[in-house]
């Protein structure tokens, strides 16, 4: 079989039936109770994810949509009507835009077909009319009958047999198929317009725009760049035979913080740590990978969880119902934070509860599921504070507003706890005039009553009082101000004895501002009781190893692999991978890594050596001190298989080449490392 | 061999008594050890010792006279001690006191102009010393160098290495100078200008193994390291759950690092089937290491998967257009399992050809487990593909040697530029001769004789050439690269040299630049003008238009016999493909 060239696989029929099935043992026995956690908390997020997905770019794929239902009815005569999707830099990462409008498509009843062209299908225009008429002939309509799809086919030939016989790439096929199926309009989508040749392009085109009168074509454009440099690039003739319109679509920056903010929405039951976040949002910064991607990260995140942390099966929705197996319960009293809590509970002096949950299963369950509960519960009350923060930003003059993920990264590694950043918006705040504020103030309400967004004590009352306060200056077009205001301190200079001194001094309040300002206090102090009451550490959180999930290891290791490294690795220190007796270097070593030894693999030996000579290697030398290195005791001709082994196997690893400079030389490709 | 030998005995014999007085140090106290250090300095290094800076004028009082209440801050740990040794033991300079890595490298690299640099001058004149060139312009710049005594052009590092190395070793002979670079240092002294030492041995073609001699040794070879390769196999088939349930959700997984992974990914395959018994698993391995692999194979398989007897079409493009609509169809049931061997092997290398996989693959109906083995796959896929393809990459090192994916002679062969077909060898033409034309076998000879002509003629004035230069030539000048100029003559006469040698523009830069000495050479590599092989063959009478030359020739072109190229003038010349030992024999064959 290991010849041949594709198979479908057949086990081999004499493999005893006793191994069939490896029955899980220990820990992981409750793997397929974590599975269906892990299906149905992440089948949730999944749906929230795609939800909003779907509705960043609802708008414009509307848009997109009347545009299109506007050609058919009234389209510029003679002229193409397109769609110019500005996608920015990352468009050929998602064609989300053509895909909804492709599935509108299918769904709907018009009759109505889209093709896409990308720049692979073809290099010339005949290539690409071929790509073309072949999708369209091919495609069914999502309303026609799905029975006798051969039929049809056969049918389709047979009519076209009867005229005169057509090329491949005649659009007068297009036109019959049109024709026949009553299409109303035909929508080319051209995926990644700047990859496309100009001349080919502009040539399509043409074409197109000379066949519009008899197919009702209609053209959408996913631009990257500038509709200048499309313009640019194509003949005036072309131009010509397009009607454009722009769209624009949202930024991959945007989606990312839109699924960011599903995660945090659906009230999950599993968080991820700060430092993983970090990571994944900074990769996807640095390249531009698409959401698809990022929301495969994590989903990774959650499997790997789910996988690998049995305790995860706390986790699961209805947990306290069924039990859990006993190892698992004395798992939990192996964690880190569970230790931290006894203490604490000695600390108290209750040292009865800590005995019970020692000693009792139950309770220890029953404590795990109440605390695991307040964890996630507090972890969603600090992720409805980051928005009120957000909110506060959004209202001060002044302020920049940080994005949904940064706060979590920040809030979820404990940091946003009395820094700066929650200090300097304080201070803004104490200093706001009035207007503001009570907008503020208004939406602050709102929100808690909308959203859930944590609120204070009296905060209708204070808002009564400011209302009250603000109706009573009805006379004086200017809001309010506060003491701390700059606008109500002046500096003065005085000369005392040939010194210059600078004093400030607060201007005269009002009554009216007075009083204002002792109700902005009471407001900034609530403000901050908010932050103070749901702002946590999740690593103070008891039982947070459950709940929070922070390891970068898995995530990189999966993610960002680094194969030329691993390779190098494996063949400079064989002993890494190997574990053997006889590789290990003596220990304490300095040289650890650039040791050879002859019982080390032929590759791994040959390799060294292969470090160790220029650009250019000498094969009968490096023969020559191969044999010495693996030469005691065994026969030459034995050495020299596994020497051609060795080279054969660097050669397929692309690090050796074969060079003409120099007789039986071969060069050098790759440098460890580099 | 047994000058090196005794070369290499005086090396190890040099630094022993130094060795050991150090060693005593080493074990004794700290500062006992130093004070002694410093009583056994001789007396021209101890002004060294003054001039250096104030740290080890400290550490001397400190050890000798601990008078004032400052120096008892200064505690005299291990380290410095040996610090002092080195100085001491080192000559001039004080590059003991600064041993960094790259500030080495970065002398090293400079020590054309520093002459005094010990390093390099010392690796330089172990290097001569052992592999034994006299050089002359060597010796002009460096035989000061070599009037120097041993010892003390030998450094500490060195003989440290010296000291752990057991017998048999060959570090020692190459001359590798700097243990610790960095690696672009190191990229960048191995390809500096002239640096590049190799010399002009050549491998006996009788020495590397055929494929009969070679699966006759390759087979019954036991790898000590057996047991340890199955540990490590059996480390990943622990992960054989968490690949699935990472299969079953959606997601690929692509295994790389060193070793084949075939024989891991088919107990894979095995295990999967045994755990979805139930349902079963419906999974196609595609070997991306046969030879003749394409895209289209992959797809008919998963097209006679989904629906037997229906009639693919003709093109890649549209096989994989109609399994789409067809998957639509079928996305309720267990998604297929595609295994791909060696997803990055040449054959599958294509940029259209990994679209269509990954297009194929992106369907949630199929999933993918392929391996890949060069260190650099990741750049096989731009941004939309890997969004396609959806990897999980997972480090599957297993070091089990590449038995099925590679053709280890072939391989080798071509790698020495040796005579690449199985056909190739004059047996084998000879072989096809004898089923051709009387005509064909006379235009064979008139080539053969009329390359033979070509290559006696410029012999002469190819040795000339070589005698010319000397042996330390840097390795681009193709002439003088070898001292060995028989088999340097006999080289550029074989065919390899000859095919690969297409479209090397510096190297005909270089002809231009020194006509007299290159002329030769190249024209020596080209073969027969086409057009004087043509007038040659209706002079012989073995053909009397162009057609039948054509036809002849196709011939041979057909069975890998001749090759043709245009030379730089866009004349097209015409060669066979085999030394001038082997063509000469042809000719007395053919007679």
């Amino acid at each position: 079989m290991e010849y041949e060239k594709v198979y479908v696989f057949k086990p081999e029929a004499e493999r005893p039936a006793k191994r069939r099935r490896v029955e899980p043992q220990g820990l992981q026995t409750s793997w397929q109770r974590r599975r269906q956690a892990f299906d149905q908390v992440w089948s949730v997020q999944q749906q929230a994810i795609d939800a909003r997905l779907d509705s960043i770019n609802s708008h414009t794929v509307d848009k997109v949509w009347q545009f299109l239902e506007q050609a058919t009815r009234d389209g510029p005569p003679g002229r193409i009507p397109t769609g110019i999707i500005l996608t920015g830099a990352d468009g050929a990462t998602g064609s989300g835009i053509s895909k909804q409008i492709a599935e509108r498509i299918r769904v709907g009843k018009d009759r109505r077909s889209l093709l896409s062209l990308s720049s692979s299908s073809g290099t010339n225009l005949k290539a690409l009319l071929k790509t073309l008429i072949l999708k369209a002939t091919s495609r069914r309509t999502g309303s026609s009958d799905e029975d006798g799809v051969d039929d049809e086919d056969d049918e389709l030939r047979t009519s076209r047999s009867i005229g005169p016989k057509l090329l491949n790439y005649d659009l007068q096929l297009l036109q019959d198929h049109v024709r026949e199926h009553r299409t109303e309009q035909v929508v080319i989508t051209f995926e990644d317009t700047e990859a496309f040749d100009s001349d080919l392009l502009s040539e399509i085109i043409e074409l197109l725009g000379c066949w519009q009168a008899r197919i009702p074509f209609a053209c959408l454009f996913n631009i990257a760049t500038s509709i200048d440099f499309l313009q640019q690039r194509l003949s005036q003739a072309a131009v010509k035979a397009l009607a454009g319109q722009v769209f624009d679509v949202a930024l991959s920056s945007v989606e990312v913080e839109q699924v960011c903010e599903a995660m945090f929405d659906t009230g999950k039951p599993l968080w991820i740590g700060s430092g993983l976040m970090s990571t994944m949002l900074e990769r996807q910064h640095d390249y531009v990978i698409s959401v698809d991607s990022f929301v495969a990260t994590m989903k990774y995140a959650c499997m790997s969880h789910f996988y690998a942390n049995a305790l995860s099966v706390f986790l699961e929705p209805d947990a306290e119902s069924r039990d859990v197996a006993a190892d698992h319960v004395e798992a939990v009293r192996q964690l880190d934070s569970f230790k931290t809590y006894a203490r604490r509970l000695l600390d108290d002096h209750q040292v009865a509860v800590l005995e019970e949950l020692l000693e009792s299963d139950t309770a220890l369950r029953l404590l795990v599921r109440d605390k695991v509960a307040e964890g996630r519960q507090k972890l969603s009350a600090m992720v409805q504070t980051l928005k009120v923060i957000r909110l506060v930003q959004q209202r001060l003059p002044n302020t920049p507003v940080s994005s949904m993920s940064s706060l979590y990264v920040q809030a979820m590694s404990g940091k946003l706890i009395g820094s700066p950043l929650i200090r300097s918006l304080l201070l803004t705040h104490r200093k706001t005039p009035s207007n503001i504020v009570v907008d503020l103030l208004r939406e602050l309400m709102s929100s808690h009553t909308e959203k859930g967004t944590p609120t204070f004590s009296g905060c209708q009352e204070l808002l009564t009082r400011l209302d009250g306060l603000i109706e009573s200056q009805k006379h004086s077009a200017k809001p309010l101000r506060s003491e701390d205001d700059s606008q109500n301190t002046t500096l003065r200079t005085t000369v005392v004895a040939q010194k210059v001194q600078l004093s400030k001094q607060k201007s005269a309040l009002s009554e009216q501002d007075k009083k204002y300002t002792e109700l902005l206090g009471i407001l900034t102090s609530g403000i901050e009781e908010i932050f103070d009451n749901n702002l946590v550490n999740p690593n103070d959180l008891v039982f947070h190893e459950i709940f929070v999930y922070d390891l970068k290891a898995p995530y990189r290791e999966v993610f960002t692999p680094r194969p030329r490294h691993a390779i190098e690795r494996a063949l400079a220190t064989p002993h890494d991978y190997l574990d053997c007796d006889c590789c290990g270097s003596g220990q304490g070593d300095e040289h650890v890594e650039a040791t050879l030894a002859a019982t080390q693999p032929a590759t791994a030996v040959l390799y060294q050596l292969y470090l160790e000579s220029g650009s250019l290697i000498n094969a009968s030398d490096l023969w020559q001190a191969f044999q010495a290195v693996l030469g005691d005791g065994r026969e030459e001709l034995e050495i020299m298989a596994l020497f051609q082994r060795a080279l054969a196997e660097l050669r397929y690893l692309g690090m050796m080449k074969s060079t003409r400079t120099r007789v039986d030389h071969v060069a050098k490709v790759m440098w460890q490392g580099l | 061999m047994p000058k090196r030998k005794a070369d290499q005995a005086a090396i190890d014999d040099d630094p022993t008594p130094r060795k050991t007085r150090r060693a005593i140090r080493d074990d004794d106290e700290p500062i006992a050890s130093s004070q002694s250090a410093a009583a056994e300095t001789p007396s021209g290094l101890k002004s060294i010792l003054r001039g250096t800076p104030s740290k080890l004028n400290g550490f001397n009082s400190v050890e000798a006279t601990p008078k004032s209440l400052r120096k008892v801050l200064f505690t005299t740990p291990l380290k410095p001690v040996n610090e002092v040794v080195q100085v001491n033991e080192e000559t001039t300079t004080a590059v003991g006191n600064d041993r960094s890595a790259r500030r080495k490298s970065h002398c090293i690299l400079q020590s054309h102009d520093e002459s005094e640099d010990e390093d390099a001058e010392a690796d330089e004149a172990i290097a001569q010393q052992i592999l034994g060139e006299d050089a002359s312009e060597e010796d002009d710049e460096e035989g000061s160098t070599l009037g120097e005594p041993g010892p003390t052009t030998d450094t500490p590092t060195k003989t440290g290495k010296l000291r752990g190395r057991p017998k048999g070793r060959r570090r020692e002979r190459t001359p590798s100078p700097a243990p610790d670079l960095i690696p672009h240092e190191l990229y960048f002294f191995q390809n500096r200008a002239g640096g590049n030492k190799t010399s002009a041995n050549t491998l006996p073609s009788h020495v590397l193994l055929d494929h009969d001699d070679y699966f006759a040794r390759i087979n019954p070879y036991e790898d000590p390291h057996a047991a340890d390769i199955e540990r490590l196999k059996q480390l990943h088939k622990r992960s054989f759950d968490q690949w699935i349930f990472e299969l079953e959700e959606g997601l690929n997984i692509c295994l790389y690092g060193y070793g084949s992974k075939r024989e891991l990914v088919m107990e894979f395959a095995e295990y999967t089937y045994r755990q979805a018994a139930s349902q079963k698993a419906r999974v196609i391995v595609v070997n991306g290491y046969t030879p003749g692999l394409t895209v289209r194979d992959i797809l008919v398989a998963v097209g006679d998967l989904i629906g037997k007897g229906v009639k693919l079409p003709a093109q890649p493009a549209a096989i994989l257009d109609l399994l789409m609509s067809k998957l639509e169809e079928f996305t309720t049931t267990p998604p297929i399992l595609l295994i791909i061997h060696s997803l990055d092997h040449v054959n599958l290398r294509k940029g259209i050809t990994q679209a269509m996989i990954a297009r194929l693959v992106a369907h949630p109906s199929i999933s993918l487990l392929a391996t890949c083995d060069t260190p650099n796959f990741p750049l096989l896929w731009d941004v939309s593909l890997t969004r396609q393809l959806r990897f999980l990459y997972h480090d599957a090192t297993t070091f089990q040697p590449y038995r099925v994916e590679i053709d280890v002679v072939e391989e080798v062969n071509a790698l020495l530029g040796r005579s690449r077909r199985r056909l190739g060898g004059k047996d084998g033409v000879a072989y096809v001769l004898k089923s051709l034309p009387e005509n064909a076998r006379n235009l064979f000879k008139i080539l053969v004789e009329e390359q033979l002509a070509l290559a006696e003629s410029f012999e002469p004035a190819a040795t000339i050439g070589a005698t010319n230069s000397d042996d330390n030539l840097d390795p681009d000048d193709l002439l003088g690269a070898s001292d060995d100029e028989a088999a340097l003559v006999e080289e550029q006469n074989t065919p390899s040299r000859r095919a690969r040698g297409r479209g090397r523009p510096a190297k005909k830069a270089k002809a231009a630049a020194r006509p007299i000495a290159r002329a030769p050479a190249v024209s020596a590599m080209e073969g027969v003008e086409y057009r004087t092989l043509y007038l040659k063959a209706v002079e012989a009478f073995v053909c009397s238009s162009e057609l039948a030359f054509r036809t002849l020739l196709k011939e041979f072109h057909d069975h890998a016999m001749v090759e043709s190229r245009r030379d730089a003038a866009g004349t097209e010349r015409l060669s066979v493909p085999m030394g001038r030992e082997e063509l000469a024999r042809m000719v007395v064959e053919l007679e």
